[in-house]
């Protein structure tokens, strides 16, 4: 298990930093005004649904992340609603030392196994 | 075609492993994803999305983990305690109709029948007791119908057990009384399990019939079983032309049972005044043991049934919801 795998931090008591968490949270702080949905960040992350919705949930439990239904006519748009996330102030604040921290663990400054940064590939 | 319905299965499959207040949610979300992928025609990659909803761990846990925790802890506290509670009860009959007896004496010529005495306050104090038990089983934490059955039987064997060993001086008693116990408890669960299943589904007068008759057969029928494993039916033996009253005949084996509770044959003539005293000191405990776990058995598994209801889940316990 990487070093960074399990790290508590102690910006939130509720919130255990995972390497799924961590990429996430990257994906999101990219561009925070950006609202993201799940298969986007899916494709973002390069994580699984069974990983992503998890974290999710976490993160919004935590009050990091929050999530409203896009507005649309799901006749004329020819698609559901899509749910769209996207970081609470809170989240931003805590995220960026989190993920500075978490860097600064790794061994010799890289990202720890399995890496936290935006893949851009897909993984289902 | 069959693969959208697949995975449809596979995400109604996943939502069901989410808190109940987040699946209608999570749903739409969902469905929403799996929409647009089927739209693309991208199967392969839709399956993959519901398969891996479908075996991952959840979020957040499908029960309050504290609470649940909390109930589990109530549960196992009440089945645990409750055994040793009936047997403190059958202490407190013996002891007080001790002093009854001691200060009534004689009635109309006749001795005051102990036995009498303390069948009637050990039932008083045990139905009196499961009604408390009873109520709080509604919270109980065992699922489906054997759960609460076994859960009830098992810590009442241990006390059994351990009575019968600390009361009896020599392993050979002991195992005297082990075959009368087995047939009781065995009977007691399957009666519990039937009461369960009835009051399930909303039959609570047929589940207490079923319990107090089942109940009382099992314990007659393991009454009977040590009798007729340890006293002979005749004829009696005789020494220098003296009968010695050793023996018990079988054909009021039905009645043993309520003859160990008041030492009486209901005017029948059998059994004698001996066959009585040879049944009540060789099963001693063991028919008022049953008189005083019954009714907590009974009340604890129709309780927690008619909580569970048909298909045997507890009831989840009411949640503060936000104003």
């Amino acid at each position: 298990m990487g070093v960074a795998t399990y790290v508590e931090f102690r910006y939130s008591a509720v919130m255990r930093m995972t390497i799924p968490v961590a990429k996430v949270l990257a994906a999101l702080l990219a561009d925070p005004e950006a609202p993201r949905y799940g298969l986007d960040l899916m494709k973002l992350t390069g994580l699984p649904s069974g990983t992503l919705y998890p974290v999710l949930h976490r993160l919004q439990t935590a009050g990091w992340l929050a999530a409203e239904w896009e507005e649309v006519d799901p006749v004329a748009a020819g698609r559901p609603a899509r749910r769209y996330y996207r970081l609470t102030p809170e989240g931003v604040r805590a995220a960026r030392p989190a993920l500075a921290e978490l860097r600064a663990l790794a061994p010799d400054g890289r990202a720890p196994r399995g890496g936290i940064a935006p893949t851009g590939a897909p993984a289902w | 075609m069959v693969t959208r319905r697949l995975a449809g299965f596979l995400l109604r499959s996943a939502v069901r492993r989410w808190p109940a207040e987040l699946r209608d949610e999570l749903s739409r979300e969902w469905q929403g994803e799996l929409h647009v992928l089927a739209e693309r025609g991208e199967r392969w990659r839709m399956l993959g999305f519901a398969a891996s909803l479908a075996v991952s761990r959840p979020g957040a846990p499908v029960v309050d983990r504290a609470r649940f925790d909390a109930r589990a802890r109530r549960t196992a506290a009440t089945l645990l305690l409750a055994p040793p509670t009936c047997l403190a009860i059958l202490v407190l009959a013996a002891v007080v109709s001790n002093g009854l007896v001691a200060q009534v004496g004689l009635v109309g010529g006749r001795t005051v029948p102990q036995a009498l005495v303390v069948s009637a306050l050990t039932a008083v104090l045990a139905v009196w007791f499961a009604r408390r038990v009873g109520r709080g089983a509604a919270r109980t934490a065992l699922r489906g119908r054997l759960g609460p059955a076994l859960g009830v039987v098992l810590p009442i064997a241990l006390t059994a057990v351990a009575i019968e060993y600390a009361l009896n001086e020599t392993t050979d008693d002991l195992v005297r009384a082990v075959p009368g116990l087995v047939v009781w408890l065995t009977g007691l669960a399957l009666v519990l399990w039937g009461v369960g299943t009835l009051a399930g589904w909303g039959r609570v007068w047929a589940a207490w019939c079923l319990g107090v008759l089942g109940a009382l057969v099992a314990a007659d029928v393991a009454v009977v079983l040590t009798v007729v494993n340890h006293i002979p039916a005749g004829p009696d033996t005789v020494i220098d032309g003296v009968a010695q009253g050793d023996t018990v005949d079988r054909i009021s084996a039905p009645l043993w049972l309520f003859t160990c509770w008041t030492d009486w044959s209901f005017g029948l003539p059998r059994p004698t005044r001996e066959e009585l005293f040879l049944i009540g000191d060789l099963v001693e405990l063991q028919p008022f043991l049953y008189l005083a776990c019954t009714p907590y058995a009974l009340a604890y598994v129709v309780g927690a049934a008619r909580s569970a209801g048909p298909d045997g889940v507890p009831a989840a316990e009411p949640v503060a919801s936000p104003a």
